[in-house]
């Protein structure tokens, strides 16, 4: 019953859910800040090869991620100095980091005697819980048999829910990226709790680039992400900027992108190139949709200051 | 005494400042990427020095470079159009492949015998009415029910790159050439080749350039043109103004998604001569809207900034013949992007150095002009 297509598509769902999962908590983070942050396809490039690249030199997977994470942080502080000190144009700023992060990842990647595109992934990834739990049935696979990082990112999903709602530190951060004159006004930094929204922004698209390289495909490729940060992006919208319903999104999202697999099991023919456009005709209809509903519209509002930057002497 | 940073905007900066802010960003620019390629290994001299001579030392290479601006002039212009209006199209990518599909579509089933003006001029519609179609699927929902047009255009480019591929690497459809077993697109006829100007340079060229001049002449002269900059200001002062903004912003769209299917055209008649994906999915769409940000919406500036990024990704080919890896070009263009976007800051603002005394007296600079001009 374990093999059974039903139960491999949904346990896959999680494992191919969870390094978009990653870039869009971070990203919510950040944008709940009022910083718009387009770069997470460029910054989970960067977490990717400088990940792999790890993971291949010492074959432990949570220095990888770690290093991943720092490395997509690094790329995001790029962004925040021009979005948040120099205040220019987010959405161009997102984007020349994204044409950034997949020529520089490219440019290191192939870089090297022997270049990572020919290393073989260095890192084990053994599922965390004991075959007894994992062998049970249908639950056994789908709940039991992941790695750690997919249970981590379901706890950082459930810290970050509570974080955000319920604690100081974040309703200052929601403050801050609502009203931020407010919020200085009230003794706020704004400008230093930003750029440390935005660096958890980029550690978390840097740490789901790595997943991604190394638990999921296995194999650096240039531009391997293949669009999963703009995924990530169209991820927080839909999910109206809260965590729980992104990674409910996340994982439909990865379902998604695993169902060739399993329709080629349940030998239903469909040309691959289809396969890979249903998640975003699914994202594109989901916001249509999303938008087309006045009372969601009104109750998923974005954070006021989005993409706005913060000018103390215009307040 | 240590002394501290103050900026103050400038009131309007000068030709010189905005001249010479994107200049010291460039040379910024090529230092850290001096920097990068040193530390990987490579001479950032030799680097320089090759993608000089590949992109404009003499009449080939110039010829090439603006070959490769073509496109990216296009897509330029499709963005500034569009953000002029705050109306963002990320989709030119997707626009252009649908305007090739379109273009290469026609190219084959119109007979090989036509006229090449006809020809080429039903390809560069034909693009130009898929652009604008495609575009349409991002405008309608726009317009009438405020759908954020960043997500809705980003998804379809995927949507349009898995459609290309499908026609060529996925199936044996009308596009690929049967003859062959390597997926290939079916080469289009003669007559449907863009005339040339130069060795490679064709016409192509000319025609973006003269869209560009049209454009920034119907933005700055026409009714309609001023319905977009008053749009893009402010949209409840427009709709104060009695100006139809759902209307303006699927005419807007629909002239951004154009000009990227004429992109695509273009490309199809004038470079490729057969659908060919993997020359035409090389990020042109997402280059022109950080050129299009470079030239500040001028449709005008478009025209240059596109062509000095096309000096630096024509030199990529050569790249390898010092034995480094082309990627590096795509690099450059993200840390030139990034290094100018950040000069921004610095034409609109002047950076001094004060020394920390005693807090002095509130006097803004602002205050300080006004006290002058009163005296």
């Amino acid at each position: 019953m374990n093999d059974s297509v039903l139960v491999l598509s949904i346990a896959s769902a999680l494992v191919a859910g969870t390094p978009i999962l990653l870039a869009a908590l971070g990203e919510i983070i950040t944008e709940r800040a009022g910083v718009m942050n387009l770069g997470v396809e460029g910054m989970m490039l960067i977490g990717a090869v400088v990940g792999f690249w790890c993971g291949v030199s010492t074959g432990s997977l949570t220095l990888s991620l770690v290093v991943g994470g720092l490395a997509g942080a690094a790329l995001s502080l790029v962004h925040a100095v021009l979005a948040i000190t120099l205040r220019v144009n987010q959405t161009v700023s997102g984007l020349s980091l994204v044409i950034l992060g997949s020529g520089l990842s490219a440019f290191l990647g192939a870089a090297g005697e022997t270049s990572l595109l020919e290393r073989a992934n260095g890192v084990d990834v053994d599922p965390l819980l004991p075959a007894a739990l994992r062998d049970l049935p249908v639950v056994g696979p789908i709940l039991f048999g992941h790695d750690v990082v997919v249970y981590v990112t379901v706890l950082l999903v459930a810290v970050a829910g509570r974080v955000l709602y319920r604690s100081a530190p974040g309703l200052s951060l929601r403050a801050v990226g609502e009203d931020p004159a407010a919020a200085d006004a009230a003794g706020l930094h704004v400008v230093r709790m930003r750029y440390l929204a935005t660096a958890i922004g980029g550690f978390g698209a840097g740490v789901g680039g790595a997943y991604l390289v190394i638990a999921v495909l296995g194999t650096w490729q240039t531009g391997m992400t293949a669009g999963a940060g703009w995924i990530a992006v169209a991820l927080v919208i839909l999910a109206g900027w809260r965590p729980w319903l992104a990674l409910v999104g996340a994982y439909a999202f990865g379902a998604l992108r695993g169902l060739g697999f399993t329709l080629q099991i349940a030998q239903v023919s469909i040309p691959s190139d289809f396969l890979t456009m249903i998640p975003f005709i699914a994202a594109y209809i989901v916001v249509v949709a999303v938008s087309a509903s006045p009372t969601r519209a009104r109750k998923v509002a974005a954070p006021a200051a989005l993409g706005v930057p913060y000018h103390r002497e215009e307040r | 005494m240590t002394s501290r940073l103050v900026v103050t905007p400038r009131a309007k900066p000068s030709m010189t400042v905005r001249a010479g802010v994107p200049f010291v960003a460039l040379l910024v620019a090529l230092g850290l990427g001096a920097v990068i390629l040193g530390l990987t290994g490579a001479a950032p001299l030799t680097v320089y020095r090759t993608m000089f001579d590949a992109s404009l030392n003499g009449a080939r290479a110039i010829e090439r470079t603006l070959t490769y601006a073509t496109p990216l002039i296009l897509t330029g212009l499709a963005a500034a159009v569009a953000f002029r209006m705050k109306a963002y199209n990320i989709g030119a990518e997707g626009q252009l492949f649908l305007g090739a599909i379109a273009a290469s579509g026609l190219a084959l089933q119109l007979p090989a015998g036509t006229p090449a003006v006809l020809m080429v001029g039903a390809m560069l519609l034909g693009g130009a009415l898929a652009g604008a179609l495609w575009a349409g699927f991002a405008a309608v929902p726009r317009a009438f029910l405020g759908t954020d047009e960043i997500i809705t255009t980003l998804m379809l480019n995927f949507v349009a790159l898995a459609l290309m591929n499908y026609l060529i690497f996925g199936s044996f459809s009308f596009w690929r050439d049967p003859t062959r077993p390597v997926p290939q697109g079916n080469t289009i006829p003669d007559s449907a080749a863009m005339p040339v100007i130069s060795g490679r340079l064709h016409v192509g060229f000319a025609i973006a350039v003269a869209l560009a001049v049209l454009l920034w002449w119907v933005l700055r002269n026409t009714t309609f043109g001023f319905r977009v900059r008053t749009i893009g200001d402010s949209p409840r002062a427009a709709r104060y103004a009695g100006i139809g903004v759902p209307f303006a912003t699927l005419a807007v769209l629909a002239i951004s998604g154009a000009l990227a299917g004429v992109a695509g055209a273009i490309e199809v008649s004038g470079v490729t001569n057969r659908l060919d994906p993997k020359s035409l999915a090389i990020e042109l769409g997402y280059t022109g809207i950080v050129i299009a940000a470079v030239a500040r919406l001028n449709p005008l500036g478009v025209v240059p900034v596109a062509i000095f990024l096309a000096a630096i990704a024509t030199a990529g080919g050569s790249m390898q013949s010092i034995g480094v890896r082309v990627e590096v070009v795509v690099m450059m263009q993200g840390l030139i992007f990034l290094s100018v976007t950040a000069g921004e800051f610095f034409v609109t603002n002047r950076i001094g150095l004060r020394p920390a005394g005693p807090p002095e007296p509130a006097v803004t600079a602002a205050a300080a002009d006004a006290l002058e001009g009163a005296s």
